[in-house]
């Protein structure tokens, strides 16, 4: 297990400076998710810590040792790829123990290793079959099994449910999660899947553009989001967004005055649609489509600033399509930031229009 | 959905009724046509094609010295000709696998039937005298009364071990080199790779022959000519280019990502390109390995130019000097030797075959 730290690091690939200045660290232990759009530089970042990617400036510490030099064989690393990389010529078997081969090791005990790494996986099954045979699933579990069975000091995972299906997704989630805590292996996961990020990580860090937009735990990144690009990319459905100039007590957008508390200046209003509530006073609108999905509904509202997405619990339609309503929210929960910089203003509120 | 009208205004209702059973009936004439048509194509080009390689063993086993005898060739083509025809009528007729082997067997038990009795009294081993006896050229000769001026022949196991080792040799050194060289060049990026790319195509563009006289005299400044050795490089040479472009387009169609798995699995870049990376590509090195093991096998202008001890004599050198030595005398020798020429490369396609049959050149690309 190990502590891993990025100081400064800067990945260039010619010309193209893909990663500028990356710092952080990752706890002993930790299960961190790299967050980000598609581009963003989050597998440069873990080819980096594998070492197939050599980093163009910077320093890479695991445990204290810089290790930018240290070749991928050398390292240590169990790594996933998104696309498993299983080897097509081998059985399952020989692809588990593929990482053992290079290994010291008695021949008895690299059988036990394989068998113990397939049964935490359950694929024992399939060992004698090749990858080509295997459902998406099984083949994300037989890399997760290559993946573990040298007892990596880190584990890397690039989008490794990206090709299963929901449900399967679903599950495979709750059982690397489980599997991380278990064998307390340091694990670093990159998805542009905010949900997968948020339930499986202790820490996001959020990337954009090679640059760390915000570290946090879900939680943080969900309340507190530091800008509006972290707002806008962290829940599902996206959150509102409402843009206007805000002056002594009042933010107007379009014709619409919210009251306003805070600096002036042009801000955006970021409105979560499950924080928004049908009221008997507030934003007025007419409900355009209605999404139901499950135990919720989403309503898409036309107002005067656009459409506006309010999420409501219950299966039941409460409301039909075409119907006036008018929309509320607590000031509490409103998210003000800084049109030009896009970061959040912590001392504003807005609250809903009388 | 479609909304009313979107169409024109189709004609509807049982006004417009169609003679289905007609209309199916000439669709199965017309396949029935087609198909008829395609085997008697098959028939007709599958014939002369064979038929050579027919007359050449037939000969090779029945010609006797002296004896300009057509009269048995004509006996075992009427057995022949009728079993190729039989053999595409049962592939057309053949309604599923159990009866085209059926079929098939009964065809090659007639047709061997009718061999044995038209062309079997005919048969002997008289003209493979040439394994056993170096100077057969003289004992042939004799058998017609004129053994003077008769050519000193190596024996011909030598001339088969000769050929042996050039073609092996060169495949040996034409698949190393070529994943090798594909390799980097699939791989990395360096200055003036896509000029060598290029050119790798260009040098497969010309013509070998222009290149005798100077390798002729590269040769013989090196000190390599009338080796093995010498042949060998030359013939390595001309291969290279096409076998290096061809292995480069079966690399570029490796992802990238089993080799990264293979790296930090714990293989270093060898071992991930020896166990990982050439297993994808097998196919490949297969094809490269028969096509040129067989291009050395036929190869017979550059032995015939740079070598020249008879000792040195290849397989074709040694087949080209029986023509010229005793054709006139006994013709059935020659094809004896050409069936003994034939075999190896016959063994090693049929074995290959399996894997050859696999491989689409569709994933070349530059
Ligand atoms: N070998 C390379 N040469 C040049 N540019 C590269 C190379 N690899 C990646 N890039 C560029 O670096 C940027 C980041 O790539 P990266 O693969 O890290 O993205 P990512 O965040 O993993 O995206 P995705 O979610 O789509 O996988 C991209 O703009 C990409 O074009
Ligand atoms: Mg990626």
């Amino acid at each position: 297990m190990a502590k891993v730290e990025f100081r400064h690091v800067v990945k260039r690939f010619g010309d193209v400076e893909v990663i500028p200045d990356l710092s952080l660290t990752i706890e002993d232990g930790e299960f961190v998710a790299l967050l980000g759009p598609s581009g963003c530089g989050k597998s440069t970042s873990l080819f980096m810590l594998a070492g197939i990617y050599l980093p163009s400036g910077g320093e890479l510490l695991f445990d204290g040792c810089i290790v930018n030099e240290v070749e991928a064989k050398d390292r240590n690393v169990g790594i996933v790829f998104q696309s498993y990389a299983l080897y097509p010529h081998m059985t399952v078997r020989d692809n588990v123990l593929f990482p053992l081969r290079f290994k010291r090791m008695p021949r008895e005990e690299v059988l036990g290793r394989v068998i113990r790494a397939a049964n935490l996986v359950q694929v024992e099954e399939l060992l004698d079959r090749r990858p080509s045979e295997l459902s998406g699933g099984q083949q994300q579990r037989v890399a997760l099994a290559r993946a573990l069975v040298k007892e990596p000091q880190l584990l890397l995972l690039d989008e490794p449910l990206s090709n299963l299906d929901a449900t399967l997704r679903l599950t495979m989630r709750t059982e690397i999660k489980s599997l991380q805590k278990k064998l307390g292996v340091t694990t670093v996961l990159v998805t542009h899947d905010q949900i997968e990020a948020t339930t499986m990580a202790d820490r996001i860090i959020c990337m954009r553009a090679g640059r760390i937009e915000q570290i946090g735990t879900p939680d943080d990144l969900y309340r507190r989001p530091e800008s509006l690009f972290i707002a806008s990319f962290i829940g599902s459905p996206p959150i509102n967004t409402i843009s206007g100039e805000a002056r002594d007590g009042v933010m107007c957008a379009g014709a619409v005055g919210f009251p306003f508390e805070g600096a002036p200046g042009a801000v955006t209003v970021g409105l979560r649609p499950e924080l928004l509530r049908f009221t008997g006073s507030g934003l007025s609108g007419r409900i355009a489509q209605m999404e139901p999905m499950g135990r919720e509904i989403l309503y898409v509202v036309d107002t005067d600033l656009g459409y506006l997405r309010v999420l409501e619990h219950g299966s039941v339609a409460a409301h039909a399509v075409g119907e006036p309503v008018s929309i509320g929210f607590s000031p509490d929960d409103s998210l003000v930031f800084d049109t030009a910089s896009e970061r959040l203003i912590t001392t504003a509120r807005v609250g809903p229009p009388a | 959905m479609v909304a009313p009208g979107v169409f024109g205004d189709l004609p509807s209702g049982p006004a417009a009724a169609v003679d289905w059973d007609r209309m199916a009936s000439r669709a199965r004439s017309l396949r029935r046509g087609k198909a008829a048509a395609l085997y008697a194509f098959l028939i007709a080009v599958s014939l002369p094609i064979i038929l050579p390689y027919f007359w050449l063993v037939t000969i090779a086993f029945s010609a006797k010295t002296g004896v300009a005898d057509t009269l048995v060739l004509w006996r075992s083509m009427a057995v022949f000709a009728p079993a190729v025809i039989a053999f595409w009528l049962v592939a057309m007729l053949a309604q599923n696998r159990r009866q085209l082997w059926l079929g098939i067997t009964a065809i090659a038990l007639i047709a061997m039937l009718a061999f044995a009795l038209l062309v079997g009294p005919d048969l002997h081993l008289r003209n493979f005298i040439f394994l056993v006896e170096p100077d057969f050229a003289s004992i042939v000769r004799s058998r017609v009364g004129e053994v003077r001026g008769a050519i000193q022949f190596p024996s011909v196991w030598r001339a088969f071990g000769n050929s042996i080792l050039i073609a092996g040799a060169q495949t040996v050194i034409v698949l190393t080199v070529a994943s090798l060289a594909a390799y980097y060049l699939s791989r990395f990026q360096f200055p003036g790779r896509a000029a060598m790319l290029r050119s790798l195509l260009v040098l497969h563009a010309f013509p070998v022959l222009t290149l005798i006289v100077p390798m002729f005299l590269m040769l013989y400044w090196i000190g390599l000519l009338d080796t093995l050795f010498g042949v060998i490089l030359v013939l390595v040479a001309f291969e290279l280019p096409f076998a290096i472009f061809i292995m480069k387009g079966f690399f570029d169609a490796v992802p990238w990502d089993i080799e990264m798995s293979a790296l930090t699995d714990g293989a270093s870049r060898r071992q991930a390109f020896v166990w990982v990376v050439l297993p994808q590509v097998r196919n490949g090195l297969l094809a490269i390995a028969v096509f040129t093991f067989i291009r050395g096998w036929e190869e017979y202008i550059f032995v015939f130019t740079f070598l020249i001890r008879n000792t040195n004599w290849t397989m074709s050198l040694y087949m080209y000097y029986v023509r010229d030595d005793v054709m006139g005398v006994n013709y059935g020798v020659v094809s004896a030797v050409g069936v003994f020429y034939l075999v190896p490369s016959l063994i090693l396609y049929l074995a290959a075959q399996r894997y050859l049959m696999q491989i689409s050149i569709g994933g070349v690309k530059g």
